[in-house]
């Protein structure tokens, strides 16, 4: 689709189509999502704060699908050596490390409601953790990368590295991981009678907000190119 | 024999567009100039050939595999701007080094001719990081010769050498090309070009401007070429 | 193969000539012994001793960090890299090659550091001399391999002695905490339990491997 200069100046470019069904798809799920969330009984040993792990698992689901996508398109672009998957890879980044910082941060308020501890070295929290260092880890690089094509490529190699570092990570956690403080931990199987639809709808709505919201990055990055100056200067020293 | 073939060869740097689309076409034991104003893709041209950096698009093959894979990096000599040295390693060291790393095998009559051409006999047993300028880039000559390679690429050889060093080299080259090597030199010097190329080629904004061939090469229709390339008014 | 010979070669040999990695990697971990001795109340009692492996990995991880940031500095300072990215080889060998000099370099300075530590908390390691040298050694290959890998990297980004560390750490803490547990119970009972040994195997051999394939990839100009 072509922007001409004009629309540029509005500033007013129509989204695009996959953009305009992703939110669409996204708003109803959300809404039949927070519908259930409303209307599902209260757990009977942990009340009301358990409510906030509809929000949390649905954000751990997320922050991993994010960094999957991460990976699968720096190795994309590594091989095809294509930029767009790059924007797509960069896009996963920012938007999962989103959703990881937020199940950082409802996983802690769930764990200082049931268990009375902000913090514990849960496996399934210090692996959130784990992952929130690798993708702050793969953004800082990209920041502190010269140059947009080494940028890409080091990102892409770091993604994929990333990757490889999970499972080792959680198996050394679940082996040896720390003190043998694993509190009485609600099994995920426990599910009182209506609550399960909550949690799939809600998984579901969450990588359906991660889908939406990448694509919302990936057309900010294609019009933020467009729209810089070509770079054709040809008077500054060539070669590196 | 073509040594090395560009087709449609592109590199990008982000948005800045260092090589837009070259054919080119390099014969074995030729010697071809690639002249050119600042920033026409000269350096990016030959760092690919070099196998330093992969082409954004289009397809460079040296010796019929491409360039950028390890059977094409072992045909290729290159001589950069910067010397490569470890100012650590005496001279002599950093010619071993050069040598086990190209797969040299008994590199020692080798290494001691290269200090000899490079007139380091007597400076082989210090540091690199005590020599002169000039000292180092001749020393950076030799590293890059030390496995004798088929294909060399040289990036404005000259710079930082005297007159006795620079007749030396010109010698140097000759010598191999009368050994049948394919020589590929980016120069700003047209002169000198001229002088030592029996084909040469114009840049102008990551394109080929010009195409020239003939031994010897006539020096002002390179000047012409180049000034032309060189006047960025309208294209 | 030769070309992992010849760099290997030629970084201890660099090494040699000015030590200047090793020395500063000593002193940075001796100045982590007396920091520890200071910090821990009462000095060496059997309840600090039972930190003494966890403080032990804590002092070769940040000398490591130090010495493997400079590995690729020196590369930097002629452009010395150009040449070993135009090595004839996969460029996984020469990779390796720094790897196995990092890796000999911060094992002389961890023979140091062990020794320093016994004095400081009084424990005779003797007898499980041998066991210990053979974690550490499993030990520090994860982390001189993942490690050189990414100093490959953060040398030419704009803050290399933060990138660095940032870059490793998620791949160090698998090793780090098989290894302090393998140490731990090597510590404490004076035999190695298998599991974590087996996990830094594992470990080792993966970061190996994918440095190995991806190494072509970083070192492109």
């Amino acid at each position: 689709m072509t922007t001409t200069v004009s629309d540029r100046k509005q500033g007013s470019i129509p989204p695009s189509h996959a953009l305009r069904i992703s939110g669409a798809v996204l708003a109803v799920s959300s809404a039949l999502w927070a519908y259930l969330v409303y209307s599902a009984p209260l757990d009977h040993i942990q009340g009301l704060i358990q409510k906030i792990l509809y929000v949390h698992v649905p954000c751990w689901f997320a922050a991993y699908a994010g960094f999957g996508l991460t990976a699968a398109f720096g190795a994309l672009y590594l091989w095809k050596n294509d930029e767009r998957f790059d924007r797509v890879a960069v896009a996963s980044a920012e938007v999962g490390v989103l959703f990881c910082t937020l199940g950082l941060v409802t996983g802690p308020i769930w764990a200082k409601g049931t268990w009375g501890h902000w913090w514990t070295w849960d496996p399934r929290l210090t692996m959130t953790l784990v992952l929130w260092f690798i993708y702050l880890a793969y953004l800082l690089l990209r920041s502190f990368t010269e140059g947009s094509t080494r940028t890409a490529r080091f990102a892409s190699v770091y993604g994929i590295a990333g990757l490889a570092a999970i499972p080792l990570n959680y198996f050394a956690i679940e082996l040896f991981g720390g003190a043998a403080m694993h509190p009485d931990n609600l099994e995920r199987d426990s599910l009182g009678a209506g609550m399960g639809w909550p949690f799939v709808l809600g998984a579901a709505t969450g990588l359906l907000a991660l889908l939406h919201l990448i694509l919302l990055r990936v057309d900010l990055e294609t019009r933020r190119v467009a729209a810089s100056p070509a770079l054709a200067d040809w008077e500054h020293d060539e070669g590196f | 024999m073509t040594a090395v073939i560009a087709r449609n060869l592109e590199k990008r740097f982000g948005r800045t567009i260092g090589l837009d689309g070259i054919d080119l076409d390099i014969p074995t034991g030729s010697t071809t100039a690639i002249l050119g104003p600042n920033g026409a893709g000269k350096s990016t041209l030959l760092r690919l050939i070099a196998g330093l950096a992969r082409p954004s698009g289009g397809s460079l093959e040296v010796g019929g595999q491409p360039a950028h894979g390890r059977t094409a990096r072992a045909r290729v000599g290159f001589i950069g701007h910067a010397t490569g040295l470890y100012p650590e390693l005496t001279a002599r060291e950093n010619l071993i080094f050069a040598a086990r790393l190209r797969g040299v095998g008994d590199a020692t009559k080798r290494i001691e001719t290269q200090l000899a051409e490079a007139g380091l006999t007597r400076a082989a047993d210090r540091r690199t990081g005590e020599f002169s300028r000039g000292m180092a880039q001749r020393l950076s000559i030799a590293v890059g010769l030390i496995d004798d390679p088929e294909i060399v690429l040289l990036d404005e050889p000259f710079t930082g050498l005297d007159g006795m060093a620079s007749n030396r080299l010109v010698e140097r080259l000759k010598g191999l090309r009368r050994r049948n090597r394919t020589l590929v030199l980016v120069s700003h010097d047209v002169a000198l070009a001229a002088q030592l190329a029996d084909a040469a080629v114009v840049l102008r904004r990551g394109r080929i401007a010009h195409r020239e061939s003939g031994d010897p090469l006539d020096p002002k229709i390179l000047e012409n070429a180049y000034s032309a390339a060189s006047n960025l008014g309208v294209s | 193969m030769n070309a992992l010979l010849a760099v290997l070669w030629k970084d201890l040999l660099t090494e040699w000539r000015s030590r200047d990695r090793a020395v500063a990697m000593l002193l940075f971990s001796m100045l982590m012994v007396v920091i520890f001795h200071f910090s821990l109340p009462g000095g060496a009692t059997t309840a600090t001793r039972a930190y003494a492996p966890g403080l032990l990995w804590v002092a070769f991880v940040f000398s490591a960090l130090l010495g493997l940031g400079r590995s690729f500095a020196i590369e930097l300072e002629n452009d010395a890299i150009e040449r070993l990215a135009r090595a004839p080889v996969d460029r996984g060998w020469v990779l390796l090659g720094k790897t196995l000099a990092n890796l000999v370099i911060l094992a002389f300075v961890q023979a140091i550091t062990v020794c320093v530590f016994a004095l400081v908390f009084e424990m005779d390691l003797t007898p499980i001399a041998l066991e210990l040298a053979g974690v550490v050694a499993l030990g520090s290959l994860g982390l001189c391999s993942v490690g050189t890998f990414f100093a490959a990297v953060a040398v030419r980004t704009r803050f290399r002695e933060v990138m660095l560390p940032l870059l490793a750490l998620p791949f160090y803490t698998p090793v780090l905490i098989a290894a302090s547990r393998a140490t731990n119970s090597l510590f404490e009972t004076g035999a190695v339990s298998f599991e974590p040994i087996q996990f830094l195997i594992v470990t080792d051999a993966s970061y190996l491997i994918a440095s190995f394939i991806l190494s072509d990839f970083i070192l492109d100009e």
